[in-house]
């Protein structure tokens, strides 16, 4: 569903982000990106919304060249997937039903079917009661699941999670990477999540890319956390 | 709807670049809009001046009829006049019986012989007036021509100047309010940056993250010119028995609502077009999204 053929990027400072990578990811596969801060596992996920563009190489979903995706169609690529940005990227002025609304919102959705969807949604992450809450009254797993219920919401073929147990205790953080593994039960989501956290990675023994300096050092279908 | 409400609120919310916005639309199309009536007026002016005589050529006691008939046929011949009326030495009579009934004294001793014969010639427009002038007194059986040549050059002249002064004040007004589109925008843009950004990687397309932004310039121009609109109505609305008093027998008022209507529909849409295209230009260059 997602291959990345020989991609390479090397941003104008010169830093190599990723070198040669190919990767084959399957419908409802679940995969950690893991390695060290700068070993590109960001720029690979950005690589498959095309927030960042390849230097050389190719990326397909669904068999489809990404990168000759006209850029008023860039859209419609986009709803296909979710992502968890590092960063959250909640509007600090919405709520939290309002930020989880905004993708539905975008596609013009009706008011009655977005407020049956978030509800549903919310329900599900366990935030329905802090509906009408702002980001800053949420505490960090709070957040989280606000953030992954805007990802999930609009029902994407692919979930993307950069980072997303960065600042969490570890009880949270397994909490948020089991809400993520239900997602991919339930409906053959691809689930790739970037990350460094060793223990959350060993725990759920599931498919492990390592990068190192950009470079995939391993690709393994029940990895655990060894980078060298 | 939802996107309008928005729109609304990011407006409510940095009220003084919104005033400042509507306040130079406003200012620019309450200016347009003089210039408009005062052109329009003008215009009538000229317009009630072409329609009455504007050239009056006495001829000489002696003129037989077939020599005014040969010279009402040359000045028709000329292209330029819309009507020639003779005026025969007793309808003159007639015409200062009539004007003078109140003045007995100076009625009595007066007689047709007294009086000349005439032809009151329209011209087609005023600034024809020189030529055919100059054809009647051309005529050695004319006497003497009464014109008011000096009075049409110069109403045309001014009318012109109006115009040509007008449309560059009023573009200069337009660009600024162009520019000040361009700049709240942006600075809306800059504001909403992160938001616009998440909406791009959720997937919306460039026009719905555009379509605010470009309803916003809209409303800044249908508001401002719907205020300049009123300002003018109530102005001339005011100050119309002085101006009619000034213009005397030239008819101008009452004006008809539908010219407001009229007026504003013109000005709303190039205030709108005026809105959108700077809300274009600064999506163009502030709006750098993949």
């Amino acid at each position: 569903m997602i291959k990345f053929d020989k991609i390479t990027k090397k941003f104008p400072s010169g830093q190599l982000a990723l070198a040669d990578i190919d990767v084959d990811i399957q419908k409802g596969e679940f995969v950690f990106v893991v390695g060290s801060s700068g070993a590109g596992k960001s720029t690979l996920l950005k690589i498959i919304t095309r927030e960042v563009e390849p230097t050389t190489g190719k990326i397909y979903f669904n068999g489809e060249d990404i990168l000759k995706i006209p850029s008023h169609k860039l859209p419609i690529l986009r709803r296909r997937i979710g992502t968890v940005f590092q960063d959250f990227k909640l509007l600090p002025t919405r709520t939290v039903f309002e930020n989880v609304a905004m993708p539905l919102e975008v596609v013009s959705r009706k008011e009655a079917e977005i407020e049956r969807e978030v509800a549903s949604i919310l329900e599900k992450v366990g935030l329905l009661e802090k509906a009408s809450s702002f980001p800053a009254q949420l505490s960090g797993g709070e957040i989280q699941r606000t953030a992954i219920a805007r990802a999930i919401i609009s029902k994407p073929d692919v979930l993307l999670a950069d980072e997303p147990t960065g600042d969490l205790d570890p009880k949270t953080a397994l909490a948020v990477v089991e809400l993520l593994e239900k997602i991919n039960d339930d409906h053959k989501t691809i689930v790739i999540v970037a990350t460094h956290n060793s223990q959350i990675v060993d725990h759920f023994k599931k498919r492990v890319l390592i990068l190192e300096h950009g470079k995939l050092i391993k690709d393994e279908k029940q990895g655990k956390y060894a980078t060298s | 709807m939802r996107q309008a409400n928005r729109t609304f609120k990011v407006m409510r919310r940095s009220p003084y670049q919104a005033l400042a916005a509507t306040m130079a639309m406003t200012l620019t199309f309450f200016v347009s809009s003089i210039f408009i009536v005062l052109i329009i007026g003008g215009q009538i002016v000229l317009n009630y001046i072409e329609q009455r005589p504007q050239v009056i050529a006495f001829f000489k006691d002696n003129t037989s009829q077939n020599k005014i008939d040969e010279i009402i046929t040359n000045v028709k011949n000329t292209g330029f006049t819309k009507d020639i009326k003779f005026v025969s030495k007793e309808e003159a009579l007639a015409i200062y019986r009539e004007r003078n009934k109140d003045e007995p004294l100076l009625l009595e001793s007066v007689s047709a012989d007294f009086l000349p014969a005439s032809i009151d010639i329209s011209v087609k427009r005023a600034q024809d007036i020189a030529e055919v002038t100059k054809v009647v007194k051309n005529q050695k059986e004319v006497e003497r021509v009464i014109t008011p040549e000096n009075l049409v050059a110069q109403l045309v002249k001014w009318t012109k100047t109006l115009r040509t002064g007008g449309i560059i004040f009023v573009t200069t007004l337009m660009a600024i309010s162009f520019f000040i589109i361009i700049m709240v925008v942006g600075m809306r843009i800059a504001l909403r940056r992160e938001e616009i950004n998440i909406m791009n990687l959720v997937g919306a397309t460039k026009w719905y993250i555009a379509r605010p932004f470009f309803l916003e310039g809209a409303l800044y121009g249908i508001i401002g010119s719907s205020i300049a609109i009123l300002f003018i109505y109530a102005l001339l609305l005011f100050y119309s028995p002085n101006i009619q008093n000034f213009l005397g027998p030239i008819q101008v008022f009452p004006i008809k609502p539908i010219f407001f209507l009229i007026l504003w529909a013109a000005e709303a849409v190039v205030a709108s077009a005026i809105g959108i295209v700077g809300a274009f230009i600064a999506l163009y260059r502030y709006l750098k999204i993949k």
